[in-house]
């Protein structure tokens, strides 16, 4: 639909002190919900503070929704339709729902005119309207991840970052929550880094799989459940399908990886 | 909203996709046409007389379109079910122990205008958002500090007869900017701070108005606490913190733009409050080395004059580092 898609990153290297948190990677996003899966450690959350403009990459190349984030103009225009969830954030306990959504879609520099009806629609949106005046400190742990949501979703942007979002929601609020996410990726770039196998079997269009900083596997969800071929055990789903997958890829990445590079990479060379 | 939208149905239902297909279209290239509620349907709509399918169009419509929004419960409000509605509306509120607000009642009266329908229940107003733009230091610990140290040198000076108090405010105000500088920005002082970082107002903007904020309170307070202090003779006016404090205040933001605003501020506070109480440590004529230490640091027109050339080497060096901020800061 786009020229150029939501996400097109090339050669992106990202190093906290010595380790490499993301090594040369390249990665092209278009609209639909990316499952950003991969082990512990894998880079997710560099890869996502990148896309966020929140980090600067060591180097390589990030272009989003046609804009460079090396450019101070560009970044800027980036940022106003962008919804970040970061993986920890903190809130001012004494706002309420809706004051913090509020401020949120202020910094955004929402017009002001449309800032009560926006953050009415992001709250009803997560399921927490009958919460909206309530404080923020009076709020479960799920209540403040959907809290969280909504402030990322209050300026209706065209790309998404959410960083574990399903973390501490339970199963029925998660089941909601897909459903929400689907609704999303209709029209715009989401982008959900998690690391449960079902949160992208049940809501993800495409999946990139990252492994020591790299790309390890870019296809859409049935193509990844394709890679585990069939399983003869009668209890099977498509969570289990998804994890065959999973687990395949990785060991396929793996083995190339060794063979490619062997030693230069500390994390496969361990393998 | 519970009425059935045929809009809704086209999601796909929850739980697992069942079968690895085609992946599900996303209305690539399809912006919808941009539709709005006409004046007549609004009215019908309030009249209760429009077409079931216009009705769902409509609600679903109005969750995301303010002005239509506004339009629909405006015709409402001037239907026969207006006087209804705002006398529900007042009641459960005050069941609810809420004040009645003002904005329905004369909503009422001119139901021609179109006002949001929330607008009464706005957090925007323009003085919450100059409390949001003054950030966490005037909300917390930090405004309690500065009182209790004004507070705490008139207690010497009226209480306790200690004639030095005034001095000693001297001192110690050059390093209450900076505190509130390191208590305003940055991640252990914001705990938004993630998300401030990754919206166009966040970074340097947002740290600019909150010094702003804590040296609009900073200023006045210690300023006029000086000016009433008892003077001692020969000592450096109630202003004389002014161009230290500002100076310390640029230089802590320019540092922070290097290793991030709270190890700046402790730095540069710690460095000020060595270099006034070093000579204290001296010898026996400890206190009075000290206030002449202070006073060459803050009398005179050679060292005010240095000091704004601090203020404005720092700031040169802030604008030339202005997009540092744009990043999270260093750990």
């Amino acid at each position: 639909m786009n020229p150029s898609p939501a996400v097109a990153v090339t050669g992106l290297t990202v190093r906290h002190r010595r380790t490499v948190a993301l090594d040369r990677l390249d990665l092209s996003l278009g609209p639909g919900v990316h499952g950003l899966l991969g082990p512990n450690g894998a880079g997710k959350t560099s890869l996502i503070r990148v896309l966020a403009t929140v980090a600067a990459p060591s180097s390589g190349r990030v272009e989003l929704l046609g804009g460079d984030v090396a450019s101070h103009r560009d970044r800027t225009g980036i940022r106003r339709r962008l919804g970040y969830l970061p993986q920890e954030f903190g809130y001012y306990p004494s706002f309420t729902v809706r004051e913090f959504v509020a401020y949120v879609a202020w910094l955004k520099e929402l017009p002001a005119d449309r800032v009560p009806a926006a953050v009415e629609r992001a709250v009803r949106r997560v399921g927490l309207a009958d919460r909206i005046d309530a404080r923020m400190k009076t709020l479960s742990g799920g209540m403040v991840r959907r809290a969280g949501i909504a402030q990322a979703i209050v300026n209706d942007p065209d790309l998404l970052l959410l960083d574990e979002p399903t973390a501490g929601l339970d199963p029925e609020q998660r089941v909601d929550f897909r459903e929400l996410l689907r609704e999303l990726g209709r029209e715009t770039t989401v982008v959900v880094s998690t690391h449960l196998v079902e949160d992208v079997a049940a809501a993800c269009t495409d999946v990139a799989l990252i492994e020591a900083g790299r790309l390890a596997f870019q296809g859409t969800t049935a193509e990844l459940t394709s890679l585990g071929g069939e399983s003869g055990a009668p209890d099977d789903s498509t969570t289990h399908a998804v994890e065959r997958g999973y687990t395949a890829a990785l060991r396929v990445h793996r083995a190339s990886g060794v063979h490619r590079a062997s030693g230069t990479h500390p994390k496969e060379a361990l393998r | 909203m519970t009425t059935p939208r045929p809009e809704a149905r086209a999601t796909p239902g929850p739980g697992p996709r069942p079968e690895p297909g085609p992946v599900p279209s996303r209305d690539a290239g399809s912006p919808r046409p941009p539709w709005h509620v006409t004046d007549a349907l609004a009215l019908r709509y309030a009249e209760g007389s429009a077409p079931e399918t216009d009705a769902w169009s409509l609600e679903k419509h109005v969750e995301s379109c303010t002005p239509c929004a506004a339009r629909v419960s405006a015709a409402v409000r001037a239907s026969a079910a207006g006087p209804v509605l705002a006398a529900v509306r007042a009641e459960l509120l005050t069941s609810l122990g809420h004040r009645p607000a003002p904005v329905p009642v004369s909503a009422s009266v001119s139901a021609s205008t179109p006002v949001p329908v929330s607008a009464g229940r706005s957090p925007l107003g323009r003085w919450a958002r100059l409390w949001w733009a003054v950030g966490p230091a005037l909300r917390g610990s930090w405004v309690v500090a500065v009182v209790l140290v004004v507070g705490g040198a008139f207690g010497l000076a009226h209480g306790a007869g200690f004639q030095g108090a005034g001095s000693l405010l001297l001192a110690v105000s050059p390093i209450l900017p900076l505190a509130g500088v390191a208590v305003s920005y940055g991640r252990h002082a914001d705990p938004l701070y993630e998300i401030t970082a990754a919206t166009p107002s966040g970074g340097l903007r947002l740290l600019l108005t909150r010094t702003a904020a804590v040296l609009a309170v900073c200023v006045p307070l210690l300023t006029a606490g000086a000016a009433l202090l008892p003077r001692v003779a020969g000592f450096p006016g109630a202003a004389a913190w002014l161009l230290p404090g500002l100076a310390l205040t640029l230089a802590a933001l320019a540092l922070g733009s290097f290793v991030g605003c709270r190890a700046a501020a402790a730095t540069l506070g710690g460095g000020w409050l060595l270099a006034v109480t070093g000579p204290l440590l001296a010898g026996p004529d400890a206190a009075d080395a000290g206030a002449a230490v202070l006073a060459s640091y803050l009398s005179g027109s050679a060292a005010q004059g240095g000091w704004a050339a601090a203020a404005l080497a720092c700031a040169a060096l802030l604008v030339l580092r202005r997009r540092s901020f744009d990043h999270l800061e260093p750990r």
